[in-house]
């Protein structure tokens, strides 16, 4: 799971059109609203990143939509990836002593 | 309230998110966010990426990166990130870091022919101490080499510098950013006479016009192109140019959309500069009191083997290599060049290209005469689809912008300009139209080179890593400036070798043909950047020589080394970078590298333990240097020295060194794994970067103190920074005397970095009587550089261009972001884009493989005919991130013949069916 704090712009004039059209979309959740600046935070979630630079875009591409980045990321898979190590990397964690040479290179 | 984990992680990054942009926040996104952070340490910290120098917050807890946020704080991303930036968090943790020394060994000892096998450090620098010594026995100081960075962090780039020029005595030592910048130093040198920038990102925010010459912005510098697409939507006047050779995806909000020819650019350049004169567009005043035109040789070669290069390369590869010798002028050439079709041009500058002189305003205007409407654009159209009418059309426009009085342009380029035959000229081109135009160094209006590399500007040019470079922008060709690195840096006078040393691609060809005999890799990926790889990679494998490559991941470089050091990243070590517009920025250790990974310069102090001043200062003997090299002992030993002492004690834990204290309360409680390893108290990062700055400090490159940079409210500093009644300045607009305290007051701008130099007087085929000359002090330089043709054109038989350069999820070589599974997946392998049109032709489709085959090489490659890149009928484009996708098997390595600099953007090719 990826989560990631995406700041949207558009006109205030377009506000609520944008914030309707950013709900609509799966796994985009409007979470804060600044109607003065036009500033909008929305929360994202995907499954993997290609979801999620591709949900980016598709943010980017909703009409009225000036400009919208990604802010914050919650590295929330990481754990997982960590437990997920081979034995050997996981080992060097702890001693450090030996390690397989990545057979890349004696290829 | 029953929130799930996922809902209240949701909040708690939305909360994050909003006080990063400082939104007002919700009690309870308030209350989500505090627990969501329970037990994390935040600290500021810099972008690993690109040289934009965006400003990143990193939270770790427990050992470990655990997110990571654009930082609110900094002026130049204001708390946005790109998607690489996004990411910093996560390239430490790769499955495949190395994480202990490898050596090629059979039956447990050093075979070049020999598997790689884990080795103790102890082992590791034993063998390099052993292969330095055969080197310098062999060869001399010339025997050494160091592949430096544009990523180096200053500490490690001064180490570097100060180990191989102090120490070694060696000039060996270049960084990648030869391949990415040179030409923007040679065009800054050779105009102001001093280094990077006059503006910065400011500008941006003032201007009413973007330029964009081959640089990218939406995909390569994404923040900074969202400061540009807020000014288009936010201020009327605004208009944003891109010139490119394809479109990309900078296109997409551009009023104007260029797609010029290979080399079409120094023809609009000075079509613009015609225009400026025509219509009398010129600045009187400040090209009267501010500027003196000048000019330069045109038979300067194309940066190939100056001599006996047939028997290095094929007879297909000497086709064009043969150049280097004698050109023919081809009829654009004929125009613009005021010569004759056909003519054979002995390349008589090729060792001398940096030759200059002055000439006058009415030589300007007859060497500017030629770049007519009619003339510019038949050269430069760049997409055969395109009517003749349409394309004179934009020229004209961007014609026009320069041409509106009170129009503020700021012109940005990266890479199309950099890597480019003429590299230097179209950088000096540039600042042409701006000096004309009255258009430098003002708020909203300048000539403005971006960097691709964190720390090109910090590093690799304001250090001075380069082969001919020291601190400050001194040379080592320079008596002067060798006696002024020699006091700081206490050496005996003549210690500093005065002979340039070879250049990146110099150092390749030295190790094949045997001139170098070590070679140590550091931040870098020099057998994936480098140009017709094919012959750098038998130069390692084949030659007699000692390949040593220090790197987190193991990439092409490390496949053809002898030794392999497993280096500490960012975040895992002190650091500095520098960014485009000046800033220096600065980030503690956060967490400890994995294994036996050590940081750069705990690898050279190390090393420089194991020689002693008798090893390296006695006489020694330079190729192509009379006299050599003198002993310098007997010097060393009154200066209090003894032939005895280490390069460690003499060059790095000085007396003065050992002052600066580890641990050291800016540390804030972190870590110093290089002082701890080390064992003898100093903090190395700080007492080095106290001696560095002595090298600026009154001279325009006046840095802040260590300390200053670590201030919890400074978010980096842009040089020269000047105490001011106990505070610490920085310069936003240099030359201007409203922002720059180097400009006396009532002189409006200056142009210091030329202060005491002259030009001699000529005319536009040659400098006139030696003894005649023109002060150019406070003057920059409005140079007239022609049009001249790239050196391989699509033929008969390699029927398109092949241009190359990133793609925005990946970082250079991707060792680093291939590493993050999201960008991996996102853009798994470099394709070659192509028009639809040429596919058609040639009777291929979409995601066909196929071979991209020039005269040195070929890959084999999947077809792109969509995408984010629109190609005109007659180019493809291949990305260099993927080590699967060499394409620099295929690329051609000219070079500017003033940078050096290789031009990556434009060989012959043929595409056909795998």
């Amino acid at each position: 799971m990826n989560l990631s704090g995406i700041l949207v712009m558009s006109k205030p004039e377009s506000h609520g059109q944008v914030v309707e059209a950013l709900n609509a979309l799966e796994g985009v959740e409007v979470h804060q609203v600044d109607a003065a600046t036009g500033r909008i935070v929305a929360v994202q979630e995907a499954e993997d990143i290609h979801a999620e630079i591709e949900g980016v875009k598709r943010i980017k591409a909703i009409p009225h939509v000036i400009m919208a980045e990604m802010v914050y990321h919650y590295l929330a898979e990481d754990e997982r990836i960590y437990e997920a190590m081979p034995p050997e990397l996981i080992e060097q964690q702890d001693g450090f002593e030996t390690c397989a040479v990545p057979a890349y290179l004696n290829s | 309230m029953g929130l799930s984990r996922r809902d209240f992680l949701k909040t708690s990054v939305a909360g994050a998110t909003a006080a990063t942009v400082g939104m007002p926040l919700s009690e309870q996104a308030e209350a989500a966010v505090k627990a969501g952070e329970a037990g994390w340490q935040w600290d500021k910290g810099v972008c690993r990426f690109c040289g934009t120098g965006c400003g990143i917050m990193i939270a770790t807890k427990a050992g470990r990166i655990v997110a990571t946020k654009g930082d609110p704080d900094a002026p130049v991303n204001k708390g946005l990130n790109c998607v690489k930036g996004y990411f910093n968090g996560k390239i430490n943790y790769g499955k495949d870091r190395l994480t202990q020394p490898l050596l090629r060994m059979t039956d447990g000892k050093f075979d070049k022919k020999g598997k790689f096998v884990p080795v103790s450090w102890e082992q590791a620098l034993d063998v390099m101490e052993e292969k330095m010594r055969w080197a310098m026995k062999e060869k001399g100081p010339h025997g050494l080499s160091i592949f430096g960075s544009g990523q180096y962090t200053i500490h490690e780039g001064y180490t570097a510098a100060k180990l191989m020029k102090a120490g070694f005595r060696s000039n060996n030592l270049d960084p990648n950013a030869r391949h990415c910048m040179a030409s923007a130093v040679v065009g800054f040198m050779q105009t102001f006479g001093i280094d990077e920038p006059q503006g910065n990102y400011d500008d941006i925010e003032h201007t009413d016009t973007a330029v964009l010459w081959g640089a990218n912005m939406a995909e390569m510098h994404p923040i900074l192109w969202s400061r540009i697409t807020d000014r288009r939507l936010t201020h009327a006047k605004m208009k944003v140019v891109n010139l490119s050779v394809y479109g990309n995806m900078s296109s997409d909000i551009a009023d104007l959309e260029i797609i010029f020819s290979p080399s079409g650019d120094l023809a609009i350049q000075n079509y613009i500069a015609r225009e400026i004169v025509k219509r009398d567009a010129i600045d009187h005043d400040y090209v009267k009191k501010y500027t003196q035109f000048a000019t330069g040789p045109y038979d300067i070669g194309y940066g190939f083997r100056p001599k006996n290069a047939d028997k290095f390369h094929t007879a297909a590869e000497m086709e064009i290599v043969k150049n280097e010798q004698s050109h023919v002028i081809d009829k654009w050439e004929a125009i613009g060049q005021r010569k004759k079709e056909g003519d054979v041009v002995e390349q008589k500058n090729a060792a001398t290209p940096m030759k200059d002189w002055a000439i006058s305003f009415e030589d300007f205007k007859t060497a500017v005469e030629p770049y007519t409407l009619d003339f510019t654009a038949a050269v430069a159209k760049g997409d055969p689809d395109e009517p003749m009418d349409a394309f004179k059309a934009k020229l004209q426009q961007l014609a026009d912008l320069y041409c509106e009085k009170g129009r503020k342009i700021v012109s940005y380029w990266t890479m199309g300009f950099n890597q480019h035959q003429r590299g230097s000229w179209v950088n000096e081109q540039a600042y042409m139209n701006h000096l004309l135009t009255g258009r430098q160094c003002k708020p909203g209006d300048g000539a403005f080179s971006l960097t691709g590399q964190p720390s090109a500007c910090g590093t690799a040019r304001e250090v001075g890593t380069f082969a001919h470079r020291l601190p400050a922008d001194m040379v080592v060709m320079n008596p002067k400036h060798r006696a002024i690195a020699e006091k700081i840096w206490k050496l005996p006078a003549g210690t500093i070798n005065p002979q340039m040393g070879s250049h990146f691609v110099k150092i390749m060809r030295d190790l094949e043909d045997g001139q170098i005999l070590f070679s140590w890799t550091q931040v870098n990926n020099p057998w994936q950047n480098t140009a017709n790889v094919n012959h750098w990679i038998k130069a390692a494998r084949e030659m007699n020589n000692f390949i040593v490559v220090a790197d987190a991941y193991p990439g092409v470089s490390c496949k053809v080394a002898d030794l392999i050091l497993p280096a500490a990243m960012i975040n895992e070590k002190w650091g500095a970078y520098g960014n485009a517009e000046r800033r220096t920025q600065v980030w503690r250790q956060q967490i400890l590298p994995p294994g036996q990974a050590r940081a750069d310069i705990w690898m050279m102090l190390e090393l420089s333990k194991r020689f002693k001043l008798k090893d390296v200062w006695g006489a020694q003997k330079i190729p192509g240097l009379d006299g050599g090299l003198p002993d310098v002992l007997p010097a060393a030993q009154a200066m209090g020295y003894t032939p005895e002492s280490t390069l460690y004690d003499v060059l790095f834990a000085t007396a003065e060194n050992k002052k600066h204290k580890w641990p050291d309360p800016i540390a804030k409680g972190h870590g110093n794994h290089v002082a701890d390893l080390l064992k003898d108290g100093w903090f190395p990062e700080k007492a080095l970067f106290e001696e560095y700055r002595q090298f600026g400090s009154g001279h325009g490159h006046d840095l802040a103190p260590f300390d200053i940079y670590h201030h919890d409210k400074v978010r980096g500093l842009r040089w020269p920074v000047i105490e001011k009644d106990g505070k610490w300045v920085e310069t936003l607009w240099r030359n201007n005397e409203k922002y720059d305290s180097y400009v006396a007051k009532g002189s409006g701008f200056d142009f210091y970095g030329n202060n005491g130099a002259a030009l001699v007087m000529g005319d536009l085929d040659k400098p006139g009587d030696p003894a005649k000359k023109v002060d150019i002090s406070h003057k920059a330089k409005i140079y007239f550089r022609p049009y001249a043709s790239p050196v391989e054109k699509p033929d008969a038989n390699y029927d398109l261009w092949l241009c190359t350069g990133r793609v925005l999820e990946h970082w250079h070589s991707g060792t680093m972001t291939r590493r993050v599974p999201e960008l991996h997946r996102a853009v798994p392998n470099a394709v070659c884009w192509i028009s639809q049109k040429d596919a058609d032709a040639k009777g291929l489709k979409r995601n066909d493989l196929v071979w991209v085959e020039s005269r040195r090489g070929k890959v084999k490659v999947r077809l792109e005919t969509g995408g984010r890149n629109r190609m005109p009928r007659g180019m493809v484009y291949v990305p260099w991130f993927d080590e699967g996708v060499l394409i620099n098997k295929v690329t051609l390595d000219a070079t500017c013949p003033l940078s050096k600099e290789t031009d990556y953007k434009k060989c012959a090719v043929k595409v056909y069916k795998a």
